[in-house]
């Protein structure tokens, strides 16, 4: 199975970056081997009734914490990384057209 | 001999004896990473800072073995008001307003960070080759990788540079690299350390995990780290053990299990000798050995499982990287078009391939298939391990399947068990969330190579005490620091 250049192009749109012509180029290649590498899952069956494991250790472990009066960031401290910033707010492009 | 190339156990003695100063540890390791960067690569940024707080130390009572010791950062982890990249354009310039919980408990400790090291962009790689300020060169042959993605901490720990240096381990981010490097690499089970503050790259995956010079150290480090966090809700609360205390090295009545089909997997011959040497020494000294297997279609499709979750997940926590609250931000026609510019210009090519194939694995129409399968399959695969591990106090395992590749090596079999299993395996420790530590096992081609315990979860005591045994029956390897040119 081959992807098309159209069809990855439309997953980078969704992902909100984009690519060289170039670059899409080596990830058709890219993809189609691991499109083969992934043919090694649909290799085992009988899977419907494995429950999927998504975090190692079930959180028995763990536990919630008890509610703290703590400070949180001054605005200050959370505006410190923006680039551009006004009235304590973070400043963006225009949103809505 | 310095006392920076001695041990954490040993630095801490010749600090409590007065017979050298943190300022004194600290100012040679600056100087060091200094002198070694334009051979090796390994740091993002240094700590000019370091030398003042290191004299700060000096003549203070001296509270924890970590006390005044010199260590470096790997730079994926927040370090209050310090340039943290996560080697990636797209957080070149980001400063955090908060200290990751591991950073401050080595703070609290009186450890000092000399500085924040190179990995991987965003710890997706497994080379040492991904950073955004460039490659990071093994010391003990600067034409070969350092492995990664904890690249630079393996690379400052095996040139001497610190005796500490720490890493995170998402397939088998600093066992891997240590192994390649000749050093120690420890990634106790998934909650045991907090990870409040390392930048997240897989959650289910992601593990503190650290490089040292010998066993021991690694069982100081972990009494430092380990322990419940509030500000991460999947840190375990068991209590932190008396790790060092209980440390005992010996080995007879142990009973070990080994894998068959990822020893016979290996890539080069050379490196599965040694393993098998290491295993007699073992047999020698009263280890009794059992031989398990794995379903080979289990084990070809780790590879691909850890490519499905690691991805996916990946493209779902980097999603936040869009040049609005923090980093770089580009210019754009409008908002959404800033956030497109932002990511397309922060972002390397190789980050932007796994972000797409972690895109197409959250699809709509293909999660079932791929992320649901993988995450099934991921079950099958630890439900073998746990069985195995009934049998047996741990798993012993290669570290690797071959040497650390020279920068102009070409891998074009990936499709071969060589690579989906004896390149990939250690990523069942990840799967499991087990405690899994490499520690160095000799040489091959003059190049070091290590193997590795992987244990029951919690039981980091037993890991640690089965890899005190066997670096003491491999003494020789013990605390080495990289030669040039090979051993």
């Amino acid at each position: 199975m081959v992807l098309t250049i159209e069809e990855l192009k439309k997953i980078t749109k969704s992902l909100l970056f984009t690519m060289s012509e170039e670059q899409y180029l080596t990830l058709q290649q890219e993809f189609t081997l691991i499109l083969e590498q992934m043919k090694l899952l649909g290799a085992i069956e009988n899977l419907d009734q494995v429950e999927p494991l998504v975090f190692p250790i079930e959180n028995e472990n763990c536990g919630l914490r008890e509610d703290e009066v703590e400070k949180c960031l001054s605005v200050d401290e959370v505006l410190k990384n923006a680039k551009e910033s006004m009235m304590d707010m973070v400043k963006v492009q225009k949103v809505v057209g | 001999m310095s006392y920076l190339d001695l041990s954490i156990e040993e630095i801490h003695k010749a600090l409590v004896a007065k017979q050298v100063l943190p300022s004194e540890l600290v100012s040679e390791a600056y100087d060091r990473a200094q002198k070694y960067q334009k051979d090796l690569n390994a740091f993002v940024s240094f700590r000019i800072q370091a030398l003042k707080e290191a004299q700060n130390l000096d003549g203070k009572e001296i509270t924890n073995p970590l006390f005044g010791i010199p260590y470096a950062m790997k730079d994926n982890y927040s370090v209050k008001g310090e340039l943290s990249t996560g080697s990636s354009n797209i957080l070149k310039d980001y400063y955090p307003v908060y200290d990751a919980t591991v950073v401050k408990k080595l703070k609290e400790a009186g450890a000092v960070s000399i500085g924040k090291t190179v990995l991987d962009e965003l710890g997706l790689g497994g080379t040492g080759t991904n950073g955004n300020t460039g490659v990071v060169k093994n010391p003990w042959a600067i034409e070969r990788i350092s492995g990664g993605s904890s690249a630079g901490s393996a690379a400052a720990v095996s040139a001497g540079i610190v005796p500490f240096a720490i890493g995170s381990d998402t397939g088998d981010s600093v066992r891997k690299p240590a192994a390649y490097c000749g050093c120690v690499g420890f990634k106790p089970s998934w909650g045991r350390i907090s990870r409040f503050g390392l930048f997240p790259f897989a959650t289910s995956l992601d593990h503190v995990a650290y490089f040292t010079r010998t066993v021991k150290d690694a069982a100081y480090l972990l009494e430092n780290l380990a322990g419940k966090d509030p500000k991460d809700m999947t840190c375990s609360i068991k209590p932190v053990e008396q790790y060092v205390e209980k440390l005992n090295p010996e080995l007879k009545g142990k009973k070990l299990a080994i894998i068959k089909s990822i020893n016979e997997s290996l890539g080069n011959p050379l490196v599965r000798t040694n393993f098998e040497q290491v295993l007699l020494k073992l047999k020698e000294a009263g280890v009794e050995i059992i031989e398990e297997d794995i379903d080979m279609r289990l084990l070809k499709a780790i590879y691909p499982i850890y490519m499905v979750i690691s991805s996916s997940e990946a493209t779902s926590n980097n999603a936040n990287l869009d040049g609005i609250k923090f980093g770089p931000r580009e210019k754009g026609t409008d908002f959404l078009d800033s956030i497109i510019k932002t990511r397309t210009v922060g972002f390397s090519e190789l980050v932007k391939r796994r972000f797409v194939f972690g895109g197409y694995c959250l699809a709509k129409e293909n999660q079932k298939e791929l992320l649901l399968r993988a995450q099934k399959i991921r079950r099958l695969i630890v439900n073998e391990v746990q069985r195995i591990l009934a049998k047996c106090e741990a798993i012993f395992l290669p570290a690797t399947g071959s040497i650390a590749p020279k920068f102009t090596e070409k891998n074009d079999e990936k499709l071969s068990v060589a690579y989906l299993i004896g390149e990939n395996h250690l990523a069942i420790g990840n799967f499991a969330g087990l405690p899994s530590l490499t520690l160095p096992s000799g040489f091959v081609d003059g190049l070091p190579v290590g193997v590795n315990i992987m244990g029951k979860a919690f039981e980091e005591q037993e890991v640690l005490n089965i890899s005190l045994g066997i670096e003491t029956l491999l003494a020789r390897y013990k605390g080495q620091i990289a030669k040039r040119g090979g051993e």
